[in-house]
Order: C-alpha cells, then sequence, then structure tokens
C-alpha cells in the first residue's frame, strides 16, 4: 500500500468515526442515549434507515464499535445500569484519561519501553505494543539517544491459539480446546485460563483445569483446535462469555515455582561426540576427551527428545532411559512418514 | 522513518489521541519535532492535523469543534492547538497495550544482558499502573540463558568493528571467518548475529553457538556495512542453489512453517495439517530439520528430499541402538 493512500480521512473511515464518537461522549456531561449518539455521529446517521423500524446493520455497528472503544481502553460507563438498553445514557469513564500519580518515565526508560514494544514478531501484538508507545510518547518524553543498538530479541508466537488465549486470560473467559498429548491422544479440556509463559521459546498456558479440578500447564502446540470462548444462555435471547474470578498473584506464583521445582526434578545425562555439533550447543569446549557427558534438567521429556533429534547422530543417552526410548519412537514415525 | 504503512484505522484513532493529549500540553511544537517524536512522516501527521481541525462533535442540537490548528501557523511548520476542551490528556493504556509492553519488558529482563535492570521491573509496575488493569501479568517469560560471545559481539557492534572467529557452517564445516557485526537476535531461545560478510558480500545470519574464539579486530566495520540500515527480521537469504520442498505440518510442527520462507500462502488441508512450500538452503540439512518433528512434519516432494529424511530417521536408529564409541576417533 502506498504511504498515500494510508490515510482516507473520509467520514466512513473508521478512525474519523470512533474519534467522532470519542469526543460526542466527552462533550456530554450527562451521557447520551443510543438514540442521541446515532443523530450525533455522522457516520451513524448517515446509516440511520428512517423507513426500517429496528436498524438492525446500525445496532451491529455501535455494538462493534462500543467494543472496539473498550479493548482500545476508552471506558464506556453508564450511570444506570438498570435502566432499558434504548434508554442507557453513555459517558466515557472518568478515569479514562487520568493517569495516576507518579507515572512518569526518563528518556532511558523511554528507550526500554521502545526496545520492549519491538520485541514482538507476531504483528498483532506488536500493534498493541506499539498503540500503547504512541500514547506513552504522547505523555512528553524524548528517548535517549540509543545505546540498546545492535540488539534485538525477538518473541515469537507460531501458535493460532496464542491470541484467543491472551485475550481469554485479560477478560478472564472460561475457554475448551482439544489438546493432543505426545502419545496422540486428543482429549477436550475445559479451562480457567491464567497466564502464557514462554519457557525456551516454548509457549505454556498455565491454568486451571475445571475437570482434573487443579492447576495444569499446556503446550501451545499441542492444542490442535480453535480455542472455544464458554458461552452460557442469559435468556431466550441473550447469551453471554462465562467469566471467573482472575486469579490471585500468590496462585500464580506458586504455579510457576511447581512448574520449575519439576523441571528441576527431571534429569538427563547425554555422551556426547567431540566437535559434533551437540558438543557445540553444549558448550562442552573445556572437554579434552573424544566423548564427554553433559547433564542438565528438563521440563517435558518430548519437547527434549524433539530439541536432541537434531543432533541424533551425535550423541547416546545415559539417562534415562525412556529419554532413548521416546527419540527412537520419534524417529520411528519420521521414517514410516517418509517411507 | 516510520512505518505507517501498517497503520489502520485502530492506529489512527489512537494516534489521534495521543496527539491531542501531547498538543494539549504544549504551546507551540514544531511540525519536524513531532515527526520525530512520533516517528512518523510529516505529511502524515500533517493529515492528522487537518482531521483534528475537521472534527466536529453535534451535542445537544448544535455543532461544536472541539479542537482548532492554527492554520496559519501551521503552513509555517509550526503546531498549535488552541482549542482543546474535551480532552486534555493521552488514554492511559489498554490492557492489551499494557500487557504487550509488560510481555516485551518481562523478556527483557529474562535476557541476562538486562537481568539486574532495575528500570526495567520499575517499569514494569508503571505499564500496569498505566492501564488500570493490575493483578497478574497475561504473559511471562521464564529466565533464558545468554549465548557466551554475545557480550563480545554486542560490544564490537557498539564500537563498529569488525570480528573473527572460527565458525561450523549449516555443512558442518569449520571455517574460520571475518565478519562485520550488525545486530544480535535473540529469537526463541536461539542467539544469531547478524552480519555482513565480506565473502559473500551480504548480510548473513550466524548461529552464535556455531561460533568460537571471537575476537575484535583492530579494523572498523566497511561503508558498505555500515550503511545497511534496518535490517529485516527474517533470516532467509536466496540462493540459485535453493530447493523448494513441499510439507505438510500439523500443530506440533507449524513452527517449521514459519521458520523457513514459504513460496506460497500455506493452504490449510483440513484437521489442522497445513501444506506449504519452503524454501531449504542445503538440503542434507533437511533430515535434521524435519526429524526434529517426529513425524508431525512430512515431506511430500521433492523425491529426493523424502529418500534424505527417511535416511536421516534410518541412520538415528542405527545410532541410537549401537552406538559406538570407537568410531569417534
Amino acid at each position: 500500500m502506498a504511504k498515500e493512500e494510508a490515510w482516507k480521512p473520509a467520514k466512513t473511515d473508521k478512525s474519523e468515526r470512533l474519534f467522532q464518537l470519542t469526543c460526542v461522549l466527552l462533550y456530554s456531561e450527562r451521557g447520551l442515549t443510543k438514540r442521541e449518539l446515532f443523530y450525533a455521529v455522522d457516520s451513524y446517521r448517515a446509516d440511520l434507515a428512517g423507513s426500517s423500524e429496528d436498524d438492525f446493520a446500525l445496532n451491529k455497528k455501535f455494538e462493534r464499535d462500543k467494543s472496539e472503544l473498550r479493548e482500545m481502553g476508552i471506558q464506556l460507563s453508564n450511570p444506570d445500569p438498570r435502566s432499558d438498553p434504548d434508554e442507557m445514557r453513555y459517558t466515557i469513564a472518568s478515569e479514562t484519561f487520568a493517569w495516576p500519580d507518579g507515572i512518569e518515565f526518563d528518556a532511558q526508560q523511554l528507550q526500554l519501553l521502545n526496545l520492549a514494544a519491538q520485541v514482538w514478531a507476531q504483528a498483532s501484538l506488536s500493534s498493541e505494543a506499539n498503540r500503547g508507545l504512541v500514547r506513552l510518547r504522547g505523555l512528553g518524553i524524548e528517548p535517549a539517544a540509543s545505546d540498546l543498538i545492535g540488539f534485538a530479541p525477538r518473541l515469537r508466537t507460531h501458535e493460532p491459539s496464542f491470541i484467543p488465549l491472551s485475550q481469554a486470560i485479560d477478560e478472564c473467559i472460561e475457554v475448551s480446546f482439544d489438546y493432543r498429548k505426545a502419545d496422540g491422544e486428543t482429549t477436550r479440556r475445559h479451562v480457567n485460563p491464567w497466564m502464557l509463559r514462554s519457557i525456551d521459546g516454548q509457549w505454556l498456558l498455565i491454568c486451571w483445569d475445571k475437570d482434573q479440578k487443579a492447576v495444569r500447564n499446556f503446550l501451545l502446540k499441542r492444542i490442535v483446535s480453535k480455542v472455544v470462548y464458554r458461552v452460557e444462555q442469559i435468556n431466550e435471547k441473550d447469551s453471554a462469555q462465562v467469566t471467573f474470578a482472575a486469579p490471585s498473584e500468590t496462585e500464580i506464583e506458586a504455579a510457576i515455582a511447581d512448574l520449575e521445582s519439576h523441571t528441576a526434578s527431571q534429569v538427563a545425562t547425554l555422551r556426547v561426540k567431540r566437535d559434533s555439533l551437540a558438543w557445540f550447543h553444549f558448550h562442552m569446549d573445556d572437554q579434552t576427551s573424544a566423548t564427554a557427558e553433559v547433564t542438565f534438567s528438563y521440563m517435558d521429556i518430548d519437547l527434549l527428545a524433539e530439541e536432541l533429534s537434531e543432533y541424533a547422530l551425535d550423541f547416546k543417552v545415559v539417562s534415562p532411559p525412556e529419554l532413548a526410548k521416546v527419540i527412537r519412537s520419534r524417529f520411528e514415525a519420521v521414517a514410516s512418514a517418509h517411507a | 522513518m516510520p512505518k505507517i504503512k501498517g497503520f489502520n484505522g485502530e492506529d489512527r484513532y489512537n494516534f489521534l489521541l495521543a496527539l491531542v493529549g501531547y498538543l494539549g500540553h504544549r504551546d507551540q511544537v514544531s511540525l519536524d519535532e513531532l515527526s520525530n517524536h512520533f516517528d512518523l512522516e510529516i505529511e502524515y501527521i500533517v493529515k492528522a492535523l487537518r482531521s483534528l481541525n475537521d472534527a466536529t462533535a453535534q451535542v445537544g442540537g448544535f455543532e461544536e469543534w472541539p479542537f482548532y490548528i492554527d492554520i496559519d501557523l501551521l503552513e509555517d511548520g509550526i503546531v498549535s492547538l488552541t482549542t482543546a476542551d474535551i480532552i486534555d490528556d493521552v488514554p492511559r493504556l489498554s490492557t492489551r497495550q499494557a500487557a504487550a509492553i509488560s510481555a516485551g519488558l518481562g523478556y527483557l529482563s529474562s535476557i541476562p544482558e538486562f537481568a539486574g535492570n532495575a528500570d526495567i521491573q520499575s517499569l514494569i509496575e508503571k505499564i500496569s499502573a498505566g492501564s488500570g488493569r493490575g493483578g497478574a501479568e497475561v504473559i511471562s517469560i521464564a529466565p533464558g540463558s545468554i549465548e557466551a560471545g554475545a557480550s563480545t559481539l554486542r560490544e564490537a557492534i557498539l564500537k563498529k568493528r569488525v570480528i573473527s572467529c572460527e565458525y561450523i557452517n549449516r555443512k558442518q564445516e569449520k571455517t574460520k571467518r571475518e565478519i562485520e557485526p550488525l545486530r544480535i537476535d535473540l529469537t526463541g531461545g536461539v542467539w544469531y548475529l547478524r552480519g555482513y560478510c565480506p565473502t559473500n558480500q551480504g548480510v548473513r545470519n550466524f548461529l552464535i553457538e556455531h561460533m568460537r574464539g571471537i575476537e575484535i579486530l583492530d579494523r572498523e566495520i566497511s561503508d558498505v556495512a555500515g550503511n545497511v540500515g534496518e535490517i529485516e527480521d527474517a533470516t532467509y537469504v536466496a540462493e540459485i542453489t535453493d530447493t523448494a520442498v513441499i510439507v505438510e505440518v500439523t500443530p506440533e510442527a507449524y513452527r517449521l512453517i514459519t521458520e523457513f520462507q514459504t513460496v506460497s500462502e500455506p493452504k490449510d488441508i483440513g484437521s489442522g495439517t497445513i501444506r506449504a512450500e519452503i524454501m531449504v538452503g542445503h538440503l542434507p540439512n533437511l533430515g535434521r530439520l524435519i526429524a526434529k518433528y517426529g513425524g508431525s512434519a512430512r515431506v511430500i516432494s521433492p523425491p529426493e528430499a523424502r529418500d534424505i529424511v527417511r535416511n536421516y530417521a534410518l541412520k538415528a536408529l542405527g545410532e541410537s541402538t549401537d552406538f559406538d564409541e570407537r568410531e569417534i576417533e
């Protein structure tokens, strides 16, 4: 797309519409009803179908705009939640534009924020981070001349479940998905998603498993279906997403600590050939013999087998014996898939 | 400068709000300053300013103009927002914006290079307070390990010096190299050096774990290397010897596709299986790359690529049963 086309200041442009909606709402002290908003915002007014009674399309558009504003942190509040939906008066919550005290950034910090915002290789997260950065820049500080050049940490998310899960965590929505264990067994899981955690480049979902009634960790790459948000019928017409109480920091910390102690308790030892790729991978330079042993801990035996498959010709498993078995069965699967 | 090519409706809306908040705290700002500050082209900023002037709001049957940018001053390159009735600050961060930035900061703090950085922790707290979400983070990153050599390379990059090292290339040959280092990439726990290679006369990608004996030479990088500019994140460099390989992957191996340059848009062929055509530089390496996924990735064609993968698997099966230490010498 050419630069010129990037900006289309037409009234139908979504940014213009949302901006006008925001301005109209900010002007109004006592709030505006939906009907009033439909007359106050040019693009809505143009859509008002004089004849049709329900303005179905326009209502939908308004609902979408409301949720877009909410997603962008512009909180709509309505002072009297008991009122009839058509009589509800919308305003923008006063805290939307009020930063807490002490939120100031110096130039050095803004530079770190810049680097942090560039971390995402995934487009939608990168846009979220960059929009946040635009707001922080709007607060007014100039970043320092960068001494962080020459360094580009990137987080990659290969899994389609990443975005729906992060949104479900953000909004505390119960979800379900199909999970295929390393042995190929697939089961439907129902969980309260708590956190996404990256460990050595692998993404894990830490969650409360509603069937097991326990904290569980799921590897995102083994989620083999769409992530479905749980929906409940409220009455004949309407349904709503089912939410749960956000986990406490203590619960999260305990889940992470569990995972770490689980990893620490699983140890593998390999005998590695000198000057092989595995030798380099494990940094065994200070060894002088033709082979040497390396010992380390691991989170998941199948993940470890996957990592080691690249170096299969360079080492022999000393322990645990299951590791050699898992590696073997993975290679059998490869051989038969390419027979 | 900026990548406004990707600016969509949300980005524009977001920028308008930030712009009003910024201008509200200043009498006058030059267009150049604004452009530098937001890292956006002047042309784009002028259009945004014009649409602020065009913005109207129907209030109680009257039309209000909430913002006024002085047009005469704007022609002289000066921006002054004289009326701003309704917005006097930038909106707080949305929870998604805060989550994406916090996770980025969390990632930085997980890198040994930044581990002791007190700024990062205080920033994470401020960002969380700045969004009003509070509570636990949505995304977190476990601390990783640093690649030996990365700090020497970074020093060389900051000093703009050429380095020499021993390098195991993708054909597993040990070579002595001189590289003009430009950037260190850390992706999925793996450290890479992006550097100008005088031999190949182009930017190449080096696995830092395959580098040994890194030395900073007493020589500045060449003008060609110095003028490389922004380096793309994608590491693929096309060579005429590359082979197009068709693969099918299930979710467990989706990663394979994103790690290679694909020839056309990958196709979903049902039950979660994706078919893609990837470009492979050194075909003999394909065995290692595919076998890693233990049957979740399958080579469809060409036949010689399938053979390479099968043979690698068979060799691994043979070797893993009777590993003979005498063979090593």
